[in-house]
């Protein structure tokens, strides 16, 4: 049994084994259910570990790191079972916990996570030396030094025989190398070791590529995610086109010729966000564009690459000056956008944007927009400037972008407010129009600071002809005169409104009836 | 051998008044020369030395052929020297001074092609290599920038003033405003016609930035305009329609009272269904 490779069986076996023995030292709650399937006794052990952790915790400093330990060992059971039952929930499982193992992590653990997994013979050694090498711990040996792994090893023998050494090298998954080294590049970027984090990022891609295990897929995308982010560090900063994401994006791009051939959506989406950004980043509208005209989003790709893809969306639409697709696509952006605390940075750019993209269109955001309070502070620019445009204001608008030129540069949507001008021109011209029935060029000039009397009589027109107001000018005497607003109720907009309000309430009707048949059948048939 | 060469193209390729078809004959020689350096688009062998010749040739020919009015080898050119700007400013001994020429040029010319979409993505691309007050404040680039503002809000008589033949930045500027001043004409009369009941010749004139009076009374006629008593009249939608509404207002009458009737029968219908 032992020679046979290929057959994963066995070896998958003696992995739920000793994950289990692991979980009995310090078990997480999670894994119960799934241990109790190989191994009865465990649960009851289980709580008690988990009691007697919960002391531990608050007395010794060391604990946090062995926790840290286990927790990752914990992964590898979950990873295991993603591979054997080929169900990338596991997968997705486990890489949900990175996110709280991540505040725990240090170098030290993470070189014992490694040196008790693998060992010096072991086909992953090589991994794993490039792995420590990463983390700057060369000089930890391989194959456990620490007494828990040896117990596990320990136990092995009883179930598998003498190899049980040789036995646990095998079972060391292509899914747990990979894991390991998005640890280590989590590591790496808090750390701020952007170099190291470049390259070892290109080691792991290479290893990711040559693998090509579809069980592989969603942790793939999350290796060229932090690739990318690695590069957009590195100096020369992203604005500048040498920076070092220009340079990666061939190896992206490849990337996501491979995902598409492969059909691995995991990547293919998120490998599209990453380009998106990039794209953004250097200000290549057009490439962008083209990307998003030559690729198809995957439809069944995570609720947050969907929310990312959006917002990119919207930001390239919104400097071709396609606002209206923009607006779509800003508004479905924030609406997926987590509601949780932790993607508050994203929903913050994605509702700027929305807002001035909002302005561009003509119409005034609400005003409850600007009273949640955990964007309240950082949308305040837009608050004022949303209020000079309502007013039409100019000298308002043009001393707030000059004020917060800084905020909104930095934000990205400074070219985009510089647009606003002529719609806050637009604004203060219906104002004028409806406050007086006859006004003077002069006056309008004056009110609006528009700099000269000829240039109010050309503006106007533009304006009388875009149907912004309605009015007509008086060249020899120099005025505009607003035309009396009509009897709305002489023509047919009443009656298509009445219509619309009857349309509404009769669907409303028949989806409740709808749903009272429904109901019905449910309720005969049981 | 065909660097030095090249230098002898360049120096004769940088007068400006070199006729057109000479130039042409000129800068195909230049690009086969290129060619044998193997220049023709920037790679990562090619000297530095050969890439500013490179740049110098494909930037001499889209101003020539700007100065000959010839829109697709602008595009061409303009479309060749795009990888060459992509490289960092260190890959080039010296910084080309046509560059923000050129590039503000291709603005231009975006606008008076009406490609706005292109105009404020390539805008969006400037920023990122100098901070946006500079560009704006660059004698050349903040040309376009500044027209394409005020067209957008119809300060027609800004635009005209910056197009006057003293105001633009350089020679190649005053092609593309020739193609925009029709442009803009048009956009100041279709404002004008539903702006203004009528409008006495002289101020239609200087409205219309016309050289006479004989030029108002073409323009008028080539837009259907009506000439009575030294003023023009707009004729007004209504009017302009009338031919075909004669009996478009009783159909529409009908139309109506039709929609209603079909209103008010659905709602009976659907009344019939709930009770």
């Amino acid at each position: 049994m032992p020679g046979k490779t290929p057959d994963k069986e066995p070896v998958d076996n003696a992995g739920y084994r000793g994950g289990n023995n692991k979980m009995k030292g310090k078990g997480k709650k999670g894994e119960e259910e799934k241990m109790t399937v190989v191994v009865p006794p465990s649960k009851k052990k289980d709580v008690e570990g988990d009691v007697a952790m919960d002391v531990d915790d608050k007395v010794e400093e060391e604990d946090v790191g062995e926790k840290t330990v286990a927790d990752i060992k914990s992964n590898f059971a979950l990873l295991d079972r993603a591979v054997a039952l080929f169900d990338a929930r596991f997968t997705l499982r486990a890489l949900r916990s990175v996110s709280s193992i991540r505040k725990r992590l240090t170098p030290d653990v993470l070189a014992q996570v490694i040196s008790e997994t693998y060992t010096a013979t072991s086909p992953g050694a090589e991994i794993a030396a490039g792995l420590l090498k990463a983390i700057g711990r060369e000089e930890v040996q391989l194959g456990g030094k620490a007494g828990g792994s040896e117990m596990e090893i320990d136990s092995e023998p009883k179930a598998a025989g003498k190899n049980g050494v040789k036995k646990e090298q095998k079972e060391i998954i292509p899914e747990v190398d990979v894991f390991l080294g998005i640890l280590t590049q989590v590591l790496l970027h808090d750390n701020k070791q952007w170099q190291q984090g470049l390259e070892f990022s290109r080691y792991l891609i290479e290893k990711v590529q040559e693998l090509n295990r579809r069980t592989l897929d969603s942790l793939s995308a999350k290796v060229y995610f932090y690739f990318e982010l690695f590069a957009e560090q590195l100096a020369p900063l992203p604005p500048s086109s040498q920076s070092t994401i220009v340079a990666i994006r061939p190896t992206l791009l490849a990337a996501l010729r491979t995902a598409v051939l492969r059909k691995d959506t995991d990547t293919q989406a998120s490998v599209i966000v990453l380009l998106l950004r990039s794209y953004l980043l250097t200000s290549h509208i057009s490439q962008a564009d083209l990307l998003v005209s030559h690729t198809q989003f995957p439809e069944n790709a995570a609720n947050n690459q969907v929310a990312r893809y959006l917002y990119y969306l919207g930001k390239v639409r919104a400097i071709q000056l396609l606002y209206t697709e923009a607006h779509n696509h800003l508004t479905a952006a924030t609406r997926k956008a987590p509601s949780s605390a932790c993607a508050l940075g994203f929903s913050q750019t994605a509702t700027k944007l929305l807002l001035v993209v909002e302005l561009l269109m003509g119409d005034i955001p609400d005003r409850a927009t600007f009273r949640q309070p955990a964007m309240e502070a950082s949308l305040h620019p837009y608050f004022l400037l949303v209020r000079a445009v309502r007013v039409g204001d100019l000298e308002d608008f043009e001393s707030i972008v000059a004020q917060h030129g800084d905020t909104f540069r930095r934000d990205g949507t400074y070219t985009l407010i510089l647009r606003l001008r002529q719609n806050v021109i637009k604004t203060g011209i219906r104002m004028m129009s409806l406050s007086y029935s006859r006004i003077s060029l002069r006056d309008i000039c004056i009110r609006l600071h528009l700099g000269s009397e000829e240039s109010a009589e050309y503006i106007v027109a533009k304006a009388i002809r875009d149907g912004v107001i309605e009015a007509t000018l008086d060249r020899e005497k120099g005025y505009m005169k607003s035309k009396e607003v009509g009897d709305v109720y002489a023509t047919r907009e009443p009656g298509e409104t009445f219509h619309d309000r009857i349309r509404a309430c009769l669907s409303l009707h028949d989806e409740s009836v709808k749903v009272c048949d429904c109901f019905g059948e449910k309720g005969d048939g049981a | 051998m065909a660097d030095r060469q090249l230098t002898t193209l360049l120096t004769q390729l940088r007068t400006p008044s070199l006729p057109f078809p000479q130039s042409t004959t000129l800068l195909s020689k230049a690009k086969l020369l290129l060619l044998q350096l193997s220049a023709l688009t920037p790679s990562p062998t090619v000297p530095p030395a050969h890439l500013t010749l490179a740049r110098e040739v494909y930037e001499l020919g889209a101003l020539h052929s700007l100065r000959a009015k010839n829109p697709d080898s602008f595009t061409r050119y303009v479309s060749q020297l795009q990888p060459f700007y992509e490289l960092p400013p260190a890959s080039f001994p010296s910084p080309s001074q046509n560059q923000n020429k050129v590039t503000a040029l291709w603005l231009l010319f975006l606008l008076t092609q009406g490609r706005y979409t292109e105009f404020h993505s390539d805008l969006e691309g400037l920023s990122t290599r100098a901070s946006v007050a500079e560009v704006e404040s660059d004698r050349f680039l903040g040309y376009p920038i500044k027209l394409e503002r005020w067209l957008m809000e119809g300060a027609y008589d800004r635009v005209w003033k910056a197009m006057k033949k003293g105001e633009v930045p350089s020679e190649e500027f005053g092609v593309l405003c020739e193609v925009l001043t029709p442009q803009i004409r048009r956009e100041i009369a279709s404002s004008s016609e539903r702006a203004y009941p009528n409008l006495p010749f002289l101020s239609a004139q200087s409205l219309l930035f016309l050289d006479s009076e004989g030029a108002v009374v073409d323009f008028a006629n080539s837009r259907g305009w009506i000439i009575k008593d030294r003023t023009i009249y707009f004729p007004t939608a209504a009017e302009l329609n009338s031919d075909e509404e004669g009996g478009g207002e009783q159909e529409q009458e009908k139309e109506a009272s039709q929609m209603v009737i079909e209103n008010t029968l659905g709602y009976a219908r659907q009344l019939e269904t709930i009770v």
